[in-house]
């Protein structure tokens, strides 16, 4: 799992240029599935066949980052952001794009940091001209966060284990399953940091009888915190409420029974702010009872997400005996 | 029924948003008696068919089920309880509330805070936070843990009272109101002639983004459909223009939620009939299900009926019974005018 895991969160995945992180992932399940197709938004949608009703399980696979906008004459960037971003979280932050060009966040002179806005900072690839700005960069590119995945004992600190870690989750699943009681469509889905987009569409062309969404949550574990009853290790999540979705019933008792049954630690989480691919899901067509299993991540959007490798791990367990039971 | 009996009996069933699956067997059971069938879909709407199978013109009435509420979100080592909202809650109304938490067993409880003279003096100024308030349930922290888990629905408990002038006021008249509006409708049916396919349709979830009628309405797929719900009634401190009269009948909206020849049909009905109604001019989002209808597939004609109602989303919404009653009747008028000339014609412009 932590090799899965730094793989996966390494890899580049802005929302709309998925092209690498699917690779990555198109790589870990081809010799598990039996049909791997696209779909004309990029989804990736494995499926493992079974006898029962349509399940399916979701995972994003895109992750936030930053979009050029305009290129000056000294070679300096301006950029917008792609999916939930402070501007205070780039100071002093580096970007790579696509092409592994780096970059490096400054700011204009500010009488007072409050007024840190995306427009008063700009990205320094090095270049001393617009014309070698050019040479490696154009308007339209995009670029993550440039930072490792570090494994802190059980803890596993990234960029992009918004969603990295649900997809890892959905990978072990996927090769450790052998004969799941559902007709499961594994879907990896591209653009949920903008809206949902990719969960909309794949659910569409599957149309599943019931979805299982897996991603991460906010945690009320941290020094004068929110007040929120998730905390990292003690288990996955199962989601109750966000500002996308109430979980169905029947999804959200599956899932508790199912861990009751086999003694695997579980949290129930109701998220104030913030959606999953399980808002799209649930309003597709005449509808799908839909859930979400959520892994407690600390710090999400930031370049130094931090989760723990045992919750991805119980997560595994607990759907490969919804899947199995 | 009488339409007080009908409005006591759909307020005695709690369906905060989400969780109307668990309670929606009592709307079945109402539905049953003035419909051909009924069924519950796979989000929990409930749906009943009145009229032929494959008639000439199928028409959906849409009214919301459920209600905005509070959830469990942490329950603290002396066993009082935090929560979160369930739709849009008005933080200030809170204080003193009774509440009902939906645990393993119910319990009731009281939404305490810190009496004023233990608060500081700028303290006395403000409204209190959503985080500065807890349930006390008198119970120990131990069987607070044991009844009660994280995500457990609370609602408000219900205290119904009959005002002066055929007033009524209580919660979650947004919109059972709309619910009695439709059931009293297909009552006035039995009394007409009617070729249209009706839909009565109790939505899930309107109150958290109107997800019940995004997937109601792609299912049914109709060719007219017709949200009924709550609009701001006139209020002391609140301009006239802004409000609608509690009494002087349904509110017809009109604006780029509805199609010009559905407002055009109720309001001509209305004259013909005599029956008082009221324009209620909607400039962009109604805020009702007839918003999701409107562009569903390949885009449905909509209209919005509206029953003025005082202090929303407070537990003590206050209506006037009578206007549920023109509703239902300018309703069932409509129906009954549907042919599928006038359908057809909806498509030209």
């Amino acid at each position: 799992m932590k090799e899965l895991v730094k793989k996966l969160t390494e890899a580049f995945g802005p929302s709309g240029e998925e092209n690498k992180i699917r690779e990555v992932i198109l790589d870990e399940i081809k010799d598990y599935a039996d049909e791997v197709r696209m779909d004309v938004l990029g989804n990736i949608i494995a499926r493992k066949k079974g006898a029962g009703e349509k399940l399916m399980l979701a995972a994003h696979m895109d992750e936030v980052g930053v979009i050029v906008t305009n290129i000056d004459d000294k070679g300096f960037l301006r950029f917008s952001n792609i999916g939930g971003i402070s501007p205070f979280t780039l100071i002093g932050e580096r970007v790579v794009f696509e092409n592994g060009t780096v970059g490096v966040f400054g700011m204009e002179k500010m009488d007072d940091i409050k007024d840190l806005k995306f427009n008063k900072m700009f990205i320094d690839i090095g270049a001393r001209t617009k014309e070698e700005a050019q040479k490696k960069v154009r308007i339209g590119d995009k670029a993550v966060y440039y930072r490792n995945c570090d494994i802190i004992g059980d803890y596993v600190t990234a960029k992009a284990l918004d969603d990295r870690a649900g997809c890892a989750v959905l990978i072990k699943v996927l090769q450790n399953v052998k004969s799941p009681r559902f007709d499961t469509y594994f879907v990896f889905t591209v653009q949920e940091k903008v809206g949902l987009r990719g969960a909309k569409t794949s659910a569409f062309g599957i149309g599943p009888d019931l979805a299982i969404a897996v991603d991460v949550t906010k945690t009320g574990d941290t020094p004068e915190s929110e007040k929120m009853a998730v905390e990292l290790g003690k288990g996955p999540a199962v989601k109750i409420m966000d500002r996308s979705v109430i979980c169905h019933p029947k999804i959200k008792e599956m899932l508790i029974d199912s861990a009751e049954k086999n003694n695997i630690p579980y949290q129930l989480e109701v998220l104030e702010m913030g959606g999953t691919d399980t808002g799209a899901i649930h309003l597709t067509k005449d509808g799908v009872p839909s859930g979400c299993l959520s892994i407690p991540t600390r710090y999400i959007h930031t370049p130094s997400e931090m989760a723990s490798i045992d919750d991805m791990e119980k997560a595994v367990e607990l759907l490969l005996y919804v899947l199995e039971k | 029924m009488e339409l007080k009996e009908t409005l006591m009996e759909l307020l005695s069933a709690e369906m905060p948003s989400g969780s109307e699956v668990k309670t929606n067997n009592c709307l079945v059971e109402i539905f049953k008696r003035h419909c051909d069938d009924v069924r519950v879909d796979k989000l929990g709407n409930v749906i009943g068919r009145k009229g032929s199978e494959n008639a000439k013109v199928k028409i959906m009435l849409a009214a919301h089920m459920d209600e905005i509420g509070l959830m469990v979100k942490q329950i603290d080592e002396r066993g009082f309880i935090r929560f979160s909202y369930i739709g849009g809650i008005d933080h200030r109304i809170l204080p003193a509330q009774e509440v009902i938490i939906h645990g393993r067993e119910k319990i009731l409880g009281v939404i305490g805070s810190k009496p004023p003279h233990i608060q500081e003096p700028d303290e006395r100024n403000k409204a209190l936070k959503s985080e500065d308030m807890f349930i006390d349930t008198g119970l120990s922290a131990e069987k607070v843990r044991q009844l009660v888990r994280i995500g457990d629905v609370i609602t408000f408990k219900r205290k119904p009272v009959e005002l002066l002038n055929g007033c009524f006021a209580g919660n979650a008249l947004d919109d059972r109101a709309g619910l009695a509006a439709i059931i009293y409708c297909l009552q006035e049916l039995d009394k007409l002639q009617f070729s249209a396919e009706v839909y009565a349709v109790a939505t899930v979830q309107e109150e958290v983004g109107l997800r019940g009628a995004v997937v109601s309405t792609y299912h049914l797929c109709p060719d007219i459909g017709v949200a009924v719900d709550v609009c701001h009634g006139n209020m002391a401190d609140v301009s006239e223009e802004e409000t609608q009269k509690l009494g002087k009948g349904p509110a017809i909206a009109l604006g780029p939620n509805i199609h010009p020849k559905l407002y055009e049909r109720l309001k001509n009905i209305a004259e013909d009939y005599k029956i008082p109604y009221q324009v209620n001019p909607e400039p962009s989002a109604t805020g009702t299900d007839a918003w999701v209808m409107q562009i569903t597939k390949e885009g449905i004609p909509t209209a919005l009926i509206s029953i003025p109602l005082r202090y929303m989303h407070t537990t003590v919404e206050t209506l006037c019974l009578e206007d549920i009653k023109l509703s239902g009747r300018l309703l069932a008028l409509f129906i009954s005018s549907l042919e599928e000339n006038f359908v057809e014609g909806l498509r030209c412009y």
